[in-house]
């Protein structure tokens, strides 16, 4: 009988729950969330399957704890997670939170369970394409991903800040601290999102790719904004961001060496963000329940087996997209 | 002396003008980039996903 845990009965914490009750393999979950009245409603809307939790503690009757509380709320969870031997599924997307829970790795090795670090839209399924793009590669020296769209209230105000804020790129074997709002690139997102100007922002993606490619000399995060974005986002939110986001996308570009030829190969998505969070969610916690998750803190460029998660993903609507008409050069 | 002074601000404010107004219409005016011409996304799916 499979137990799940969740914090956050937010945009995203509500689309996991809905996606883990589709899959019809968990028994029961339990939700927590300091909003009583987002938890009852979320509680109402299924029938006697989510029961309300109170609190912050975990106990170790969990298979799995899933946080979906808005960034810079999900380290001390997941310790608690840790010590209390439950593996844990993190969604932040907060640059300085994720450096924190990558650095649980020595702890969770300890403990022996696995803490799955950004297991959402970007970072999460960014991380995920990159891994199964480089499948294809044998080498793979950049990678380049980018996102636009955001999730629930607490994501718009992330994505406000990580605008502002220094971003992080890997160039040339060493780590490069970028302005955010730089580096104006066009990319070119599946449709219909299209052609959107990105920016370098406090992305946290490059901390979750640089370890599992040996020899990676490139790896950028951008994420797209318009120009009202890019002038407003040294200020606080001049209004409430919308309860959800529309139609976002991300992308992921790879560049390497197939034999004696350079590659470049182009993956992508298109969903609502929140959505896609969950659906990502839900995929990982499958896999972790099926013990196919390395124990330590980790992103998910490093799990071994893709495509099991690419087919979970699918069955909940997401499906990921392959650019072709790339041409190749030697 | 001074009517040269003079001279060289009037110049340097047309040349900044000009400049600013050259860089405004590139930048609000330009199409930022041509969009692929050939091929197109497709799912994922059968090589893909083994």
């Amino acid at each position: 009988m499979s137990q799940i845990l969740l914090f956050g009965a937010g945009a995203t914490g509500s689309r996991v729950a809905r996606q883990l009750r589709s899959t019809g393999l968990i028994d029961a979950l339990e939700v927590r969330d300091a909003n009583e009245e987002r938890l009852d409603a979320l509680a109402a809307s299924f029938d006697g399957w989510v029961t309300r939790g109170v609190g912050r503690r975990i106990e170790g009757r969990y298979d799995a704890v899933v946080l979906a509380t808005p960034p810079g709320s999900q380290v001390a969870l997941a310790r608690r997670g840790v010590h209390a031997g439950v593996p844990v599924i993190t969604t932040s997307n907060q640059t300085s939170e994720v450096r924190r829970l990558l650095a649980l790795d020595d702890e969770a090795a300890y403990h022996e369970v696995p803490v799955v670090v950004g297991a959402g839209f970007m970072p999460g399924l960014t991380c995920l394409l990159a891994r199964h793009g480089a499948r294809d590669y044998d080498e793979v020296d950049e990678i380049h991903v980018a996102k636009v769209g955001t999730g629930g209230p607490a994501c718009a105000s992330q994505h406000h800040r990580a605008l502002s804020s220094t971003g992080v790129d890997w160039r040339d074997g060493r780590w490069m601290r970028r302005a955010g709002g730089s580096g104006r690139e066009l990319a070119w997102f599946p449709d219909p999102v299209g052609g959107r100007d990105c920016y370098r922002a406090a992305l946290p993606d490059p901390l979750l790719l640089v370890g599992h490619f040996d020899g990676v000399q490139r790896v950028t995060a951008r994420q797209a904004a318009t120009r009202r974005d890019r002038l407003t986002a040294p200020l606080p939110m001049l209004r409430r961001p919308h309860p959800e986001g529309g139609i976002g996308a991300v992308r992921v570009e790879l560049r390497g060496r197939v034999g004696v030829e350079r590659r470049i190969s182009v993956f992508g998505a298109v969903e609502r963000p929140a959505v896609a969070a969950g659906a990502m969610a839900t995929a990982v916690t499958l896999e972790v329940l099926r013990g196919r998750i390395a124990h330590g803190a980790a992103g998910l460029a490093g799990v071994a087996d893709t495509v099991s998660m690419l087919d979970t993903l699918a069955a909940q609507g997401v499906k990921p997209v392959r650019f072709e008409g790339i041409t190749t050069f030697v | 002396m001074g009517a040269g002074f003079i001279t060289m601000v009037r110049r340097t404010v047309v040349a900044v003008t000009v400049g600013i107004a050259v860089a405004a219409a590139i930048r609000v005016r330009g199409s930022g980039g041509v969009p692929p011409q050939t091929g197109g996304w497709r799912e994922l799916r059968g090589d893909d996903l083994r």
